[in-house]
This record gives C-alpha cells, structure tokens and sequence, in this order.
C-alpha cells in the first residue's frame, strides 16, 4: 500500500541498457505530494534516465516506480498516464516549428475530450499564466529563448498534471530568462505542484525544497538544505 | 486547433514534399483513368454497331479479333433465323473507310431495304435505295450534316461515286454518323460475297431472349451472342486483349505510385522522428500518431486523385483530336471512372503508408526523442 502523501516512490529501480551499461543501480526515491525536488549529479550519473522512468517513457530494468499511487508497471496505456499525470519540460524546449505558440500549447490536450474551443481557451489562459498573453498565433522562430521555454511550461501544464518534469530546463537560458523560469517554478511549487527538476544550476536547485545528489547510478546524497559547496563538489 | 487543422498545417510547412507527392498521385490517378477512359470509350465505340439494330441480341463470330473480321456466312445466317423462337435476324455487313482527316473511320453498313424499317431505320429525307443499286447510298443525318451532303448529292465511297438517295435516321449517334448500302453492293465491293458481319436478332414474343440466344449459340457453337456492351469481348478480342493491357497498366501504376507515396512518407517519417517523439511524450496515442501521419497523406491522396482526373481529362481530350483516333476515342467519363481514381489513390496510399506508419507506430518515445 503506498503512502497517500507521496507523489512519487521509487523502489529499487535498476536500468540497465544494452552493452551492459548500468545506468541506474538501485534507486530508491520519494517525493512528497507539493514538494520540489532538484537531482544533481555528473554528467551520466544517471538524473536523467531517472527523470524518463517518471515520465513514463522508458522502463526500469527492475524495480518499480509508482507515481499518484499507481505502479507504472501495472498501467496498460501509459499514453494516458504520461498525458494526465505529468508535464515534461526539455532543455532545448521542443517546440513544433510549423505550429504556433497557441497551438504548441494545444498539443497535450488532444485526446482529452476537451472540444477544441476548450483547447483553444485553455491554452491561452496557460500563455497568459507564463506572462504571454499577445504571443498566441507567434511562431517558435518569433520567440526569444526564454519565451520559448515559458511555452515549453505551458504545454507541460495543459492537462493539469499531478508531477511536473523538467530536464535541464535553463540549460539554454540566459540569466534574466532563468530567473523569469525560476519564479514561474516557484509559483507552481507554492501552488501546491509536484516538481522533479534534473539540473546541473545551482540557482536552479537553490529553489528546490530538496536536493538529491547521484553518483554511478545512485543517489548518494539527499538534503534539505542548499548547501553551494556540497552542489559545487557534486555536479 | 482541430486535428484536420493541424494536418493542414503539416502539409503546408512542407510545401514542397506535399505538392511532389500530390503530383506523384495525380499522374498514378491520370494514368489508370486515362487508360480506363481511352479503353472504355474504345469499347464504347466498337459496342455501339450493336445497339443500331434494335435487336433482342446480336449474333457474331465467336473470338472474332474485332467485330469489323466477324463472318457469317449465307447458310449460318439461314440457319439461326431456323431456330425456334428467332422472330427475324437481319444480316448486315459493317466496314470501315476513310472519308478525309475529319473522318478517318467512316463507317459503312450494307444491308438489305427490307429489313430496314425491322432495323430501326427511318428515312427522313429522300427514300431508301433500291435492292440491286450498285451506286446509291443513304447518309445518317449526322454524317449527313459533317459532310455537308444533301439529297441528290454525290458520295465518293468504295471507289464509286454513289447518289445520295436518303437521309436517314436510327436514334443512335454510331449508326447515324455513318452510310447504308444496299447488301449486295458492299459486299461486292469488300469481296465478300454472301457474307454478313453481324446478325440482328429479334425473338418471338412469350419465349426467352436469354433461352433463344443459348440455343442459337448451342446449335452453331462457332457464333457467339451478345446481348450487352459487357458480353462485346466474346466477337472481339482486341478489346478483351485492351482491357487486360489496362488492368495491367492500372496495377503497375498503382505499384509504382505506391512506391513514391512510400518513399516520401518515410522520409517525412525520419525528419519528424523528434516530433512524433515528443507527441508520444506527451501522450499522444499510437493510433493518433498514426493517424495523423496516415491523414495527412489520405488528404494529398484524395486531392491528387481530383487532380488526376482533372489531367485525365485534358490528357483524353488531347489524345481523341490525334489524326489516329479522331472519330474514334470517345472519351467516356463515367461515374465509375471517378471512383476508380479515387480508389487508386486509395489503394496506392494505403500500400504505401504501410510500413511508415508502422514503423511510426512502434516508434518509442525515448528513441525517437534522441533522434539526431
């Protein structure tokens, strides 16, 4: 029976990818339901195939993630789970270059049985939460790349998820569109959303409530405290 | 945004990959109705001297290569108006000549002034020649009109230059576009003494069209019956042989537009396997993933078939003014033929879509997502 509080649990998760690389070697991880967590680490210390085991787009070896309660193992349709239950932001945004911000946004929600006025309305409201209200029909190329990333956090919102995802999600931010990116981060925190963000920033995870530190696969530190000199020793 | 929306937005973004592969469709389509236009207009033609004679069922040789070689002789001919239930059976000779460039394939039918009025002939101006004329001729009121003749003018036909006795009508434009000679007379000329091309038959009323023209075909199993444009291939091989070569022609452009279609939608598949990726990422469906590749090229396909039609129709019309086929081709867009490019693109789309869109369908979401 899993803890009604936690967000997300993960219970002993291997990965391990073809050519015997051991990407993940037994993790184990909690995540309480509001709290934002940052995972650091190494270049291929493994945060990010972590963070695509809570995404649903790649399956541990062995072990098991649950996220809401629910053990993805056991989910038949995990595009319904990876539609409904959590938003993923990327480093390099990944908009659609043919579509407009408007319609970037619109994407997730196809599927949902939302009409597409509903779509539409919806997705202008999302715009309008990260500051851009004006920018709907612009396309990516239009955009600056912290507007872009701004629409990349509208679209990991569209469907209300429970656990927003973010890899890397400044890596390609200047330093007034990170701090833009931070507060929008601490705003859906305080709003009661789960945050799991992989990040290499130490502004990034200064504003998480906890830090997670992974080294060959596992996580070798867990605190609740920034602390600029273990981040500094650790990524 | 609709899901139609964000197709029409694929393909637009894409405009010059979506406009080849329209036209590779167009140009399939084109291919398969010109050829199924040009046969069945063809056949539509050839069929025609059968419905002159407003007969119950035709008699020719069977496996004859076309209608025009069809013989019945004198003794065959006696021996189906012989056969229980036969009414009448007019024997008529069918041949063709070239009258100038505007009428490169006249055609000439000989047959008795008897048997005209059975044969559905109306002699609208002037009379009907006489039995034994060797140098006088009815005119169709059509040819009448292309050749600019009246009653009393003169016909230059066969070598011999022939009266203008009547204008006549039959109520079909093959039969009306053409010259009646007495029998006798044509057959002389073609060296075909007691012969018929073809022979008109009507059935007693209260017996079977179908039982008689199985008996006829049963006594003289050297004739065939035709009773429609569709049964036309039994005194005509050619055409059997012409449709076979346009099935042919249909598959291997089918073939080969599904190729292109193929082709082309797996290089979409591999430029947009990121974007696919992340629309897998963010819970898209297998089956919408596909969909939405599968949509955009049924739309290209729908579009190219009206297109190919559209070509078809030029490419036909070119082709029934070449001096060869003038008089000839009568482009037959039938109803049919709009279906069948539909179903060509249809098909062609289908096969090609095939394996892109499986392979789209077992895309995984973290491999596509790392695809450089």
């Amino acid at each position: 029976m899993s803890d009604p509080t936690l967000a997300v649990e993960v219970k002993r998760v291997t990965r391990v990818f073809p050519g015997q690389v051991n990407a993940l070697a037994g993790v184990d991880l909690t995540v309480s339901d509001g709290e934002t967590v940052a995972i650091t680490g190494p270049s291929g210390c493994g945060k990010s195939t972590l963070l695509h085991l809570l995404a649903g787009i790649d399956s541990p070896t062995s072990g098991s993630v649950v996220v809401g309660g629910a053990d993805l193992a056991q989910i038949r349709d995990l595009s319904r789970y990876r539609r409904n239950e959590v938003g993923l932001v990327f480093q390099f945004h990944n908009l659609l270059p043919q579509l407009s911000a408007l319609a970037n946004v619109e994407m997730p929600m196809f599927g949902t049985h939302r009409s597409s006025h509903k779509r539409k309305v919806r997705a202008r409201r999302l715009l309008a939460q990260v500051d851009l209200a004006g920018y709907e029909d612009r396309l990516p190329t239009e955009l600056s790349g912290g507007e872009r990333q701004r629409v990349a956090i509208a679209r990991a919102l569209a469907n209300d998820p429970r656990v927003l995802l973010a890899d890397e999600p400044t890596g390609s931010l200047d330093s007034a569109s990170t701090s833009r990116f931070l507060e929008l981060i601490e705003q859906l925190g305080s709003s009661g959303m789960t945050i799991v963000m992989v990040t290499h920033a130490a502004d990034v995870a200064a504003h998480a409530h906890r830090v997670i530190t992974m080294k060959d696969g596992r996580i070798v530190d867990s605190t609740h405290a920034f602390d600029h000199d273990r981040f500094a020793m650790a990524t | 945004m609709t899901f139609f929306d964000l197709i029409l937005r694929n393909l637009w973004k894409k405009k010059a990959r979506s406009i080849g592969l329209l036209l590779a469709v167009a140009v399939a389509v084109m291919t398969v109705v010109a050829l199924d236009v040009t046969s069945s207009g063809l056949e539509q033609s050839a069929a025609a001297i059968i419905s002159v004679g407003k007969a119950d069922f035709t008699v020719a040789q069977k496996g004859a290569s076309s209608t025009l070689t069809s013989t019945i002789d004198r003794n065959e001919l006696t021996r189906i108006r012989q056969t229980p239930g036969v009414l009448s059976a007019i024997g008529v000779l069918v041949e063709t000549q070239h009258i100038n460039a505007d009428n490169p394939v006249f055609i000439e039918i000989g047959i008795q002034p008897s048997d005209l009025a059975a044969f559905g002939v109306k002699v609208v101006a002037g009379h009907s020649y006489s039995a034994t004329s060797n140098a006088e001729v009815m005119l169709g009121w059509t040819a009448a009109a292309n050749l600019g003749l009246h009653v009393g003018d003169h016909f230059q036909a066969n070598g011999t230059r022939n009266t203008v006795v009547g204008i006549y009508s039959t109520g079909n434009a093959f039969g009306d576009a053409g010259a009646m000679f007495p029998l006798p007379a044509i057959q002389g000329y073609n060296r075909l003494p007691g012969i018929v091309t073809l022979a008109f038959v009507k059935v007693h009323p209260g017996y079977s069209i179908a039982s008689v023209a199985a008996r006829v075909a049963y006594d003289q199993p050297q004739l065939t019956t035709i009773r429609t444009a569709n049964q036309f291939g039994r005194a005509d091989t050619n055409l059997v042989y012409l449709q076979a070569a346009v099935n042919g022609s249909t598959v291997l452009a089918i073939l080969i537009g599904a190729i292109i279609v193929g082709n082309t939608m797996l290089l979409s598949l591999f430029e947009r396997t990121r974007e696919f990726g992340l629309l897998r990422a963010f819970g898209w469906t297998r089956r919408r993933t596909v969909s939405l590749l599968l949509g955009e090229s049924l739309l290209l396909a729908v579009v190219g078939a009206g297109v190919g039609v559209a070509l078809s129709f030029v490419v036909t019309t070119v082709l029934a003014q070449l001096p060869a086929l003038k008089g000839i081709l009568h482009p037959n867009f039938t109803e049919g033929a709009f279906w069948r490019a539909l179903f060509t693109a249809l098909v062609m789309t289908f096969i090609g879509a095939l394996y892109p869109t499986t392979r789209a369908a077992v895309l995984s979401p973290l491999k596509a997502l790392s695809y450089e």
